[in-house]
């Protein structure tokens, strides 16, 4: 039997017995993600197709995918949506002149000599692609915080109906700063755990610092880290600000109508 | 102004004390990466005029359209015996960029000389690779002004905690290397251990809630491991693609096995956490609060959390590969092979840390019900 195929079957299963419908559709949003992203590469192999515009689509679908679906329509994941699709915009300028400055695109020359087979001319920006990859890392982690704001937000506005804007957006930034080091911590491991080859690499054929801060692989991991940080921070003042502009706005606009 | 000066004078003192520190470390540490030059053993040449000399389109075998640029390229050596002597290079790029790059007037190189001087007493040599640091930590220094910005105690909690791990980790993989009989598992299972500790402490400080936690991790990560383990013992590992795993110095699967468990390490400790606090603060709104009601809020909370957090762990393993797949289907390599080769692993850590993830759903809810239980036999 295959690894894989039995690992998913283990997955789930725990998500169906542990979580129910809800896991269910956990389950099968993994599986619609991957699709996504599969589409996505798909779209990239064309050479006249935008990377970037490509990212910002495939981002919307999949926050899509992880706020409606696995949860539902309603107010608060209609916030963290928007919320999201901002700081990736946000998030991707940000990327792309950092991928075009600190030159991480494309392949480095630890990973060249295995890919000799292969022609490297293919006429697809790997600048763009470069900076598509770091932000489809974190768009998991973004939605995640998002809806990790939202809701509370909501509930505090349920209980306190009255509450202002500014006292809002003050306890969506608390809930937000209680989530941020957890949070980043998710991505810093996951990634750690996905770079402890290179590590090793690193460390058994002695590279010198200089030559590790300044290889094009090692250099695209710290990067990768420091977006992933910085996006998890952002999205925090922006979804608080959001939810509680709506969430006021909602309550000002029926007022009248009582 | 006004506001500035008022601003100024809310500070507490060792909140003044915390910026001049960071304004010092700052300025100091972008002076030295702009000025390191000398610390370097190799060659390093800032480039202070670009010409491009020829443009050509290329079409290979498989019919894909680039373009090839040659630039002459004259740069000023920053250090060594020759510094402040030019030097000229040739660089040649293409506009997809896959192993190349562009170079304009400032950027900073790694160069090696050629040993024989042309006639004309020009210093001639080739590029080697691209001076990184300067970048790196202007980026560096975004990330830590932001997450202070944003999360002010946590945001530096998160910094502490990433610098530790860093360095516990490289301590880690040096102990590895330098002692061959000690299994690399054994290590990341200590290392875990001693992470799952420091940083959940970090975040929660102590308290029955961080116990709970930490217990609650240690147990999902472990049983993952087990898991993880039984399946590949019980399908030989099967479907897994170990001869495209990159920077391999050493045997592959342990490895891979170390990585499933570092990797999912944050993620179960988030659910941990979650559970333990969220399950702590509702004892503590009303002590009576019933094992069963507890029980009923735990599971809703964790089906919350289920999905996001298996798919954090999914993106930040797959989007890795993007430029991989690409190039490979590029080169008219068939689809299935494309993404087993490189889709494998990453498939196998993502579903591996989700197995973790929901796991540790119950075994964090059944933790902390005993947890709370001892805190209310106490009382």
């Amino acid at each position: 039997m295959n690894a894989l195929v039995l690992l998913a079957a283990i997955l789930f299963l725990l998500m169906v017995v542990i979580g129910g419908k809800k896991g269910a559709r956990s389950f099968i949003a993994l599986f619609l993600n991957f699709a996504v992203i599969f589409l996505t590469v798909f779209f990239m192999l064309n050479p006249y197709t935008n990377p970037i515009i490509l990212t910002l689509v495939a981002c919307t679908v999949i926050s899509c995918i992880n706020l409606f679906y696995i949860n539902e329509v309603n107010i608060k994941t209609k916030t963290a949506f928007v919320s999201t699709v901002i700081t990736i915009v946000l998030l991707l300028f940000f990327i792309v002149i950092v991928t075009e400055n600190t030159m991480i695109q494309g392949f480095g020359e630890e990973e060249i000599e295995e890919l000799s087979i292969f022609s490297l001319y293919i006429g697809v920006d790997f600048v763009k692609i470069g900076a598509a990859v770091i932000i489809m890392s974190t768009i998991g982690a973004i939605t995640d915080v998002a809806i990790s704001i939202t809701s509370p937000m909501r509930e505090i506005f349920h209980h306190h109906p009255d509450i202002g804007r500014k006292a809002l957006f003050l306890s969506g930034l608390s809930i937000g700063r209680d989530i941020l080091s957890t949070s980043a911590n998710t991505l810093f491991f996951a990634f750690f755990g996905g770079y402890l080859a290179l590590l090793i690499w690193f460390k058994d054929l002695a590279y010198s610092i200089g030559q590790v801060v300044n290889s094009k692989v090692f250099s695209a991991e710290m990067i990768t880290i420091f977006s992933a940080g910085i996006g998890v921070a952002l999205i925090i003042p922006i979804t608080s600000w959001i939810t509680a502009y709506y969430l006021v706005k909602t309550r000002e606009a029926d007022k009248p109508a009582e | 102004m006004n506001v500035v000066v008022n601003r100024l004078n809310k500070l507490s003192k060792k909140h003044f004390f915390l910026f001049v520190i960071l304004a010092l470390s700052f300025i100091s540490s972008m002076l030295f990466v702009h000025h390191n030059h000398s610390f370097y053993e190799r060659l390093i040449a800032e480039v202070i005029e670009t010409e491009l000399v020829d443009a050509a389109e290329t079409i290979d075998m498989h019919n894909n359209e680039d373009m090839l640029f040659t630039q002459q390229i004259v740069a000023e050596i920053k250090n060594g015996e020759k510094k402040g002597q030019l030097i000229h290079l040739t660089n040649e790029f293409s506009s997809s960029g896959a192993y190349d790059h562009e170079f304009h007037t400032g950027h900073e190189l790694f160069v090696s000389m050629d040993a024989e001087i042309a006639d004309t007493g020009e210093l001639t040599g080739t590029i080697t690779d691209v001076k990184r640091d300067t970048h790196i930590l202007i980026v560096a220094w975004m990330f830590i002004f932001i997450l202070l910005l944003v999360g002010k105690k946590q945001g530096l909690y998160a910094i502490i905690s990433l610098i530790v791990v860093a360095v516990l980790l490289s301590y880690a993989l040096d102990v590895y290397i330098h002692t061959s009989d000690l299994s690399l598992l054994w290590i990341c299972s200590i290392s875990v251990i001693l992470f799952t500790v420091i940083s959940l402490l970090l975040v929660g400080g102590f308290n029955e809630k961080t116990y709970a936690a930490i217990v609650a991790t240690l147990l999902g990560t472990f049983s993952l491991l087990l898991i993880t383990f039984l399946v590949m013992w019980l399908t030989s590992e099967k479907g897994l693609r170990y001869e495209e795993m990159q920077f391999l110095t050493r045997p592959p699967q342990m490895i891979f096995m170390a990585g499933v468990l570092i990797g999912a390490l944050g993620a179960v400790m988030d659910v941990a956490i979650t559970m333990s606090s969220s399950l702590f603060g509702l004892y503590d709104k009303n002590h009576s609060i019933s094992v069963k009601a507890l029980k009923t809020s735990g599971m809703e909370i964790g089906k919350d959390i289920m999905g996001t957090m298996t798919n954090i762990l999914f993106f930040a393993y797959i989007s890795g590969s993007i430029p991989m797949l690409v190039l490979y289907l590029m080169n008219a390599s068939p689809v299935g092979f494309t993404l087993s080769m490189n889709l494998s692993l990453e498939l196998a850590r993502a579903l591996a840390g989700g197995i973790g993830i929901v796991l540790t759903i119950p075994i964090g809810l059944y933790t902390t019900i005993f947890f709370v239980n001892r805190k209310r036999a106490r009382l």
